[in-house]
Formats: structure tokens, sequence, C-alpha cells
């Protein structure tokens, strides 16, 4: 294959990565508050992502791809709130194991590599229509 | 002395003489038989390809819109289709630039 064209594909499949690393980002910050629906259960629990590399055989390069969402298994912070319907017998309520300021700090670094495999794609572009321009008369 | 085989692609066997044309035939037929296929066939190749993939790129632009295609798959479509067109387009200005090339010569 082409070094060009597969230089894309790899750009394309970084670009699908982390558009799934946002999702998840998303779904945790979403939940950040989603408390149990019967008293004393369990909150939301935190999701996690995580990138393996992956041999695509047709072009003999390594794309990335997500691996399975897993599941932070950190213990939930504990509240006094004896009017939640989630609390307990006491009053105490379990929140989600959300850190919303890690979640920012890895929404931001997706943003970052979703516009460094950006930039790939468009340099790419780029150089292959200046290749192809060399053909035309000048 | 027009070569050949651009004389016999041409249609105009008044240029070519007997002798001359009979090595245009041999030349295509070797070339069928390496499997590469004459120049007419090797257009017709890049032609078709150009045309796969802008239907390709047009039924990922439809999915895009209803909403079953993310923007990514629709991009890389539409860019690779256009990568496709810009060459069929240079490759096909090339081509007429030839022939008006050898049109013009003297004879």
């Amino acid at each position: 294959m082409d070094p060009l064209t597969a230089a894309m594909r790899i750009a394309g499949s970084g670009l699908d990565a982390q558009s799934n690393r946002l999702r998840v980002v998303s779904e945790n910050i979403a939940n950040a508050q989603s408390t149990s629906r019967v008293a004393g259960g369990d909150p939301y629990q935190r999701k996690t992502i995580s990138f393996a590399a992956e041999l695509d055989r047709a072009a003999g390069v390594n794309l990335i791809k997500a691996n399975q969402v897993g599941l932070d298994y950190s213990a939930f912070p504990i509240e006094f709130d004896p009017g939640n319907s989630a609390a307990n017998e006491a009053g105490y309520v379990k929140m989600p194991n959300v850190n919303v300021l890690v979640e920012m700090a890895d929404m931001r670094e997706a943003n970052r590599s979703y516009e460094a495999n950006l930039q790939v794609v468009k340099q790419v572009r780029d150089l292959v229509s200046m290749t192809i321009e060399l053909m035309r008369p000048s | 002395m027009i070569d050949p085989v651009t004389a016999a692609a041409l249609g105009v066997p008044s240029l070519a003489t007997d002798s001359a044309k009979v090595p245009a035939v041999n030349s295509s037929q070797a070339a069928a038989a390496n499997g590469v296929g004459t120049f007419a066939d090797v257009l017709a190749n890049v032609g078709e390809t150009t045309i796969d993939k802008l239907n390709t790129a047009e039924s990922a632009a439809i999915g895009g819109i209803r909403g079953d295609t993310g923007p990514r798959e629709v991009a890389e479509a539409v860019m690779s289709a256009e990568q496709s067109l810009q060459i069929a387009i240079a490759v096909r200005d090339k081509v007429v630039s030839a022939y008006l090339e050898i049109s013009r010569m003297a004879i």
C-alpha cells in the first residue's frame, strides 16, 4: 500500500480512538452526580478506556484501537445527605468516584491528540495534491 | 515519423506504412499477454476506479446527512474521491495535450 494512503488510514484510526475516549469522558462528566436508584446502593462507577496497537495486515502498519471500556474500582466518596432517595438508614449517600478535574484533564488530552491526528491528515492531503499538481502544465 | 502505436490509436493508417502497423498490433498483443493491457485499458481502469470512489463518497455523504455515518468517514471518503478525480483529470489533460502535440506535428 502507498505509504501516504497508509498514513492517512493510521491518522483516521487515531481520530476514531480519540473520539471514543471523548465519549467515555463525556459519560463520566455527565454522570458525576448520578447516585443509585435504590437506597444504600452503588452509584455510577467511573469508566476508563485504554488503547492498543493493532496490526493492519493488508497495509502492514500498526493502527490504534480502543480496548474494551473498563471500570474504575476505586472507593466511592460518602456524603451525609438524609434527604436523598439513595441514602442508607444512617443518612449517608455513596457518590460516584468521578473527579471532574481529572476528567477535564483527560478531555484536554483527547482534544490535543485529535488535533494532532487531524494535522497529519491535512499534511498528507496537501502532499498528495502537490504531487498530483506535478502532472499539471505549469 | 509518428510512433506506430499512436498512429493506430489515432486512426490514421495513411501515416503508418503496412510494415509499421504489424509491430503495433504485436506490441499491444504482447502488452495484453503480460497482463498490463493496452494504454486505453489502463485509462478505462482509472476511470472506473474514480467513478467507484465517487459513488462511495456519495453514499457516505448521504449516510452522513441521515446520521448513519460519522463525519470522519464522510470526510475520508470524500477526500479519497477528490484525489482520484484530480488524478483522472490530470491524466486526461496530459493525454489530450499529447494528442494535440502529435496533431500539430509538421509532416
